[in-house]
């Protein structure tokens, strides 16, 4: 019963992921008209299904970056399973609440955040109520780059920089090159650009993050006594996250890439392509060396320096602003969620403590999403000119940590 | 703290490899549409004002087009490389041309 409540939840999280990041591939193109907002989504989630299949690799061992709940090899601590498995699936359950309620809350309020991070600081956040500061992995045991710090906050910083390099050099020189030649050349190459960057892109996400539910899943399934293989990830799960995350793209947080794509700087076909390009570079070379990071992060950086490196362009750093101070409270607030989630399940306890969670989930996405309906953004008008939407009721509401 | 070392350490390789590629075949994508404008003999502005349409120039096109396949030659090694990684095989490039080992 608990675990049904976790594989539902894990799979919930996988969706809202879905939908939170399809802004980091398709803002750009949909911003530019290289391609209709419907087209993009439709593309974006295709290809994140089929990149979800694509990662054989299994990612058993994803919460050990931040919480020590497994060991090398995968299983959960023996210490864990005293009670059937039951502690642990309280844990990962409330972990995965937390990062879907701040998910939610930043999708409100059309901020893009890092999804990894929320579901990070919703484990670390259950991780502490449940087993105490000790079951955190804060800093890696010295051998590599490991822990919150190493695996989160330090990539958090770093990332953006780097993308923002990236894209600002990108941009910069591929005007020095085309300024003077005829729209004609220069519209239909980089719209060719664009999509392919932007595909590009869907898949590395598709990889790289469906696998983080798999890996969660299968831990679940592991600990309640239902799976033991640790080298395989059970093909129903595959399948399920592959289908939850396309299913979130394919639906689109039409406010963040709203934000991403008209809100930071406004965007020209050129500007598109180098943006996109150094994304993709940057996510792909960090996830060959092991840099962990956020699809989020980068993205948000290449674009503000796709806005840097174009001459003339202006950068809307308010709207930065308020996304940098979002990242900042994303691990404690997605934290904060976790652990009060873990608290009331084990206050009331058992398979009651798991059905409460759940409600509150439940209760809380509704009222997010009844929120949403005034001052709807969808995919007809997410490219309405910036400045003049502030005045309406779309205009953002400070992003403080309510839940 | 020795993971703002090692974070330091891997992110100025991000940093390189992203330049080179993410950067790189964003610009020679560019220079390949400058080719092609050139070689259809297309007016262009200039410091010094619009030069006259010219006439064709094939050999721009197809310099044009080769740019073009190189980029596409560097997107097809990036799926390549997400592909391999997922069943377990890796892009080796320590004998110039890139080759799938096993990992």
């Amino acid at each position: 019963m608990i675990l049904a409540l976790v594989v539902l939840t894990a799979l919930a999280f996988d969706f809202t992921n879905g939908f939170h990041d399809t802004a980091n591939a398709m803002a750009t193109s949909i911003a530019t008209k290289a391609l209709r907002p419907k087209t993009a989504v439709a593309l974006s989630g295709v290809l994140n299904l089929v990149g979800a299949f694509l990662s054989v690799e299994v990612a058993l061992t994803v919460t050990n970056a931040v919480v020590k709940i497994q060991d090398k090899s995968g299983l959960p601590k023996a210490e864990l399973l005293a009670d059937g498995g039951s502690g642990l699936l309280l844990i990962i359950l409330a972990g995965l609440v937390g990062g879907i309620v701040w998910n939610l809350l930043t999708w409100l309020v059309g901020l893009p955040s890092s999804s990894s991070h929320a579901l990070f600081g919703g484990l670390v956040g259950a991780t502490i109520a449940g087993l105490g500061w000790g079951g955190v992995n804060w800093n890696g045991d010295g051998s590599k780059l490991d822990g919150v710090v190493g695996k989160v906050l330090l990539p958090a910083v770093l990332s953006p920089v780097i993308a923002a390099v990236v894209a600002a050099v990108g941009t910069w020189i591929i005007f020095k090159i085309t300024s003077g030649i005829a729209a004609r050349f220069t519209d239909k190459g980089f719209r060719w650009g664009q999509i392919g960057s932007a595909s590009l892109v869907s898949l590395a996400h598709g990889t790289n993050d469906a696998q983080k539910t798999m890996g969660v899943i299968t831990l679940a399934l592991i600990a309640s006594g239902h799976w033991s293989d640790t080298e395989n990830i059970p093909l129903w799960v595959k399948v399920s996250a592959a289908l939850a995350i396309a299913l979130g793209t394919y639906l689109g947080g039409w406010r963040i890439i709203r934000t991403l794509g008209k809100g930071l700087t406004d965007i020209s076909p050129p500007q598109g392509t180098a943006a996109q390009s150094g994304a993709a570079a940057v996510i792909l070379a960090s996830s060959h060396l092991g840099f962990a990071l956020s699809t989020t992060h980068v993205a948000t950086g290449s674009v503000l320096g796709s806005g840097l490196g174009r001459p003339g362009a202006t950068v809307r750093w308010a709207v930065a602003g308020r996304m940098i101070a979002a990242w900042m409270i994303t691990l404690p607030a997605a934290g904060l969620v976790g652990a009060v989630m873990w608290w009331v399940g084990d206050m009331v306890g058992g398979v009651a403590g798991a059905l409460v969670v759940f409600t509150l989930l439940v209760i809380a996405s509704v009222a997010m999403y009844l929120r949403s309906r005034s001052g709807r953004v969808d995919s007809s008008n997410v490219n309405d000119d910036w400045d003049a939407a502030a005045e309406t009721p779309v205009a953002p509401i400070p992003a403080t940590a309510t839940n | 703290m020795h993971n703002l070392g090692f974070a330091l350490d891997g992110a100025w390789q991000v940093l390189l490899a992203g330049l080179v590629l993410g950067a790189g075949l964003p610009i020679i994508f560019a220079l390949g549409i400058r080719s092609l404008a050139w070689g259809a003999g297309e007016a262009s502005v200039t410091g010094s004002g619009v030069t006259a349409p010219g006439p064709r120039r094939p050999i721009g096109t197809v310099i044009g087009y080769l740019l073009f396949a190189v980029v596409i030659l560097g997107v097809v090694l990036g799926i390549t490389f997400i592909v391999a990684g997922g069943f377990g095989y890796k892009l080796d490039f320590s004998n110039v041309f890139p080759t799938l080992i096993e990992k």
